[in-house]
């Protein structure tokens, strides 16, 4: 599904991916752990194609194409979803009409025809109950006055809508209390199949005892240094990242 | 030379017309109009705005009837909603074509020149009373040379059931024109009104369209205002419109500027009244060369007054925006609330805006806030759209969408609201 040689990424000139590798199958769920400024979120937004950030070498192979050659929209039409560490609120967008015009920007890019109102307005409850997201929340604006939960609720609502291929789940565990994470982290497994993959970065392990990983990954200094099973989670979370940084300097 | 041409008609109007008091106040205008003669960018009010376009261009003054006004009118959009509608073609009226659906017959629709007549101790009492000659010479200007326009009199607790639109369409199919259309409003105590004014081209020629409307909102009085200027082309258009509030009044006002060579308005509020409630709202979308200054004024002269003001641009090409917003809080004006923003979205590189909020405060209890901003769309939204699978196209389009919209929806007619998107769809 996803393979990475190689790559380097930087902002402002800053170098911040430094040779990254994973292969990533599908049906696959990877967690990616690191300390801060490890390169966690700059993975998560090269691979969306977030636009400040320039990648400097290597290649990112996405079922058989070549995902940096594509902007945001064909990248998402293709099939990848990104969950937002810090969803944006729009004001003036209803949440109905922006994910009306995505599904079938989807559904255009895929030669499909768009979809009749009735079915969609279906399609949205269904998906909402995944997450329990309240009704009322899809007639306002976009994440506008929402609550951290709401938002990252809204983003696994709106990943279901828009059913990826390879979804990457940048922090959804930061800032929710302990049921909105039970709440955000069901609606995950229960998209998990042999089709999709996903890519779940996250600080902590506790995201990791609702999302049961098949893989883990440690980032450090803009590449994976350490990749086991959910017990290197478990470690990592007993004995902290300078573990792992005096493993690496020891070897130096 | 445009200056000469309003001397000579000036010189044939006099001439030809009764001394009256009406006379009398036109001359004096048209004094005052010579002495300042046209604004020019050593005012400081207009230094940003250069209207050589007008000064150094030839323009007629027509009395011409064109014939295709009723097909013109049938056209437009704002002729599906349903409303009293006075028509006028280059400030000539057209009883014949307006549309009056009240059945109560207190209230009063026609036309100025008719007014002077029929309604003459209204007339006299409101007429040039309220937008200043003196120190605005467009003002004068108007005043001396007026055409015709709409006169509404709305008497005492008397709440119309439809909406009044007034339909100025200037017509330069022939020749470049000069129109200046005068409107008089007068809402009485305890009544309620929505007016919508709006000025619409003809023909391809020059026009120059110098419009002042004098609203006089007595006691107790509620008015729903919109000003919807979408005269195309080689159209300038500078308009005035004074406010004349009483206490216990309250007005929301929406100015929709759609395009046009050159737009200037000028919005005037004068509390005259305690417990005055004003809200202006407006949208520009400029193009092209093309140039929108939107100058307002609101006078806090009486205390517990609250207002709020936000007006928004859309800006592309090598256009021009102007916004001057003044508030001024007399002295007497105590707990006055008074807001203020002006926020521009420039879409080009070459777009530039100057913006001025201004607040003059005499009184000491009072809370005012103001604040303008300029930018480029943000990219954050932009690309959070865009990872949805929504082209960067069709994200720009929902979001410049989603910035009118917090104007759109002041507007409280649905079909003019359709009208505004259709015209955003049809620039963006």
């Amino acid at each position: 599904m996803l393979s990475i040689k190689n790559l380097s990424a930087e902002i402002d000139g800053k170098k911040i991916l430094d040779g990254l590798e994973l292969e990533i199958k599908a049906g696959e769920v990877h967690a990616i752990m690191g300390p801060n400024g490890a390169g966690k979120s700059t993975l998560s937004a090269v691979l969306a194609g977030r636009p400040e950030y320039v990648v400097t070498g290597g290649t990112v192979t996405y079922m058989g194409k070549n995902l940096l050659d594509m902007s945001p929209e064909d990248r998402a039409c293709e099939g990848v979803f990104l969950a937002f560490q810090y969803p944006v609120e729009i004001p003036g967008v209803s949440t109905t009409n922006f994910l009306k015009t995505a599904v079938n920007q989807k559904r255009l890019y895929n030669g499909l025809e768009p979809m009749e109102a009735t079915d969609f307005l279906k399609m949205m409850r269904q998906k909402m109950e995944l997450v329990e997201m309240d009704k009322s929340l899809t007639g306002r604006s976009l994440n506008e006055g929402f609550s951290g939960g709401e938002k990252k609720r809204n983003e696994v609502f709106q990943m279901a809508m828009l059913e990826p291929n390879l979804a990457i789940l940048d922090e959804t565990d930061s800032g929710l209390d302990i049921d909105a994470l039970r709440l955000v982290s069901n609606g995950v497994n229960k998209m998990r199949n042999t089709e999709r993959s996903f890519v779940v970065i996250t600080h902590y392990q506790r995201l990791l005892d609702y999302i049961i990983p098949d893989f883990v990954h440690v980032l450090y200094k803009g590449k994976i240094v350490k990749s086991g099973d959910k017990e290197l989670a478990k470690e990592l979370e007993v004995k902290g990242y300078d573990w792992i940084k005096n493993e690496l300097e020891a070897a130096v | 030379m445009l200056a000469e041409i309003i001397n000579s008609n000036f010189n044939r109007y006099a001439s030809g017309a009764e001394k009256d008091l009406f006379f009398e106040t036109r001359k004096q205008a048209f004094e005052a109009f010579e002495t300042m003669g046209f604004p020019t960018q050593k005012n400081e009010e207009w230094k940003y705005t250069n209207i050589k376009g007008v000064t150094a261009g030839s323009f007629e003054m027509s009395d011409e009837r064109p014939a295709h006004a009723k097909t013109i009118f049938e056209k437009s959009v704002l002729n599906e909603i349903k409303a009293n509608q006075l028509i006028f073609v280059n400030g000539i009226f057209y009883p014949d074509l307006s549309i009056l659906l009240e059945k109560d017959k207190s209230i009063v629709l026609t036309n100025l020149a008719n007014a002077r007549t029929e309604y003459s101790e209204l007339f006299n009492r409101h007429f040039s009373k309220y937008a200043k000659t003196e120190e605005h010479s467009l003002n004068a200007l108007n005043t001396a040379l007026l055409n015709d326009g709409a006169f509404i009199y709305v008497p005492e607790g008397v709440k119309p059931e439809y909406p009044v639109i007034i339909n100025h369409y200037i017509d330069s199919t022939h020749i470049n024109v000069l129109v200046q259309p005068r409107n008089l409003m007068v809402i009485d105590k305890g009544a309620e009104i929505t007016l919508i004014e709006t000025y619409e081209s003809i023909g391809f020629n020059a026009s120059y369209t110098n419009v002042v409307s004098e609203i006089y909102v007595a006691e107790n009085a509620h008015l729903e205002h919109y000003k919807v200027q979408q005269q195309a082309g080689e159209s300038y258009h500078t308009n005035f419109t004074q406010m004349f509030q009483e206490s216990n009044t309250s007005i929301n006002q929406v100015t929709l500027t759609l395009d046009g060579k050159l737009v200037r308005n000028n919005l005037h509020f004068y509390m005259n009244g305690k417990n005055c409630n004003s809200l202006l709202y407006g949208l520009y979308i400029i193009e092209k060369q093309n140039t929108v200054d939107n100058h307002t004024r609101v006078d806090h002269a009486q205390p517990n007054c609250f207002s709020d003001e936000k007006y928004k641009g859309i800006l592309k090409d090598q256009s021009t925006a102007i916004f001057n917003g003044k508030i001024i809080v007399h002295l007497d004006a105590q707990k006055t609330n008074a807001y203020q923003r002006n926020q521009n979205v420039l879409l080009s590189d070459e777009a530039v805006v100057n913006t001025k909020p201004q607040l003059e405060i005499f009184a000491d209890d009072v809370k005012c806030t103001h604040g303008a901003t300029i930018g480029q769309l943000d990219e954050e939204p932009m690309f959070y759209l865009r990872s949805r699978g929504i082209p960067e196209n069709e994200a720009r389009k929902m979001l410049l969408n989603a910035f009118a919209d917090e104007i759109a929806e002041r507007i409280k007619i649905p079909e003019l609201v359709e009208l505004l998107e259709k015209k955003i769809e049809e620039k963006l």
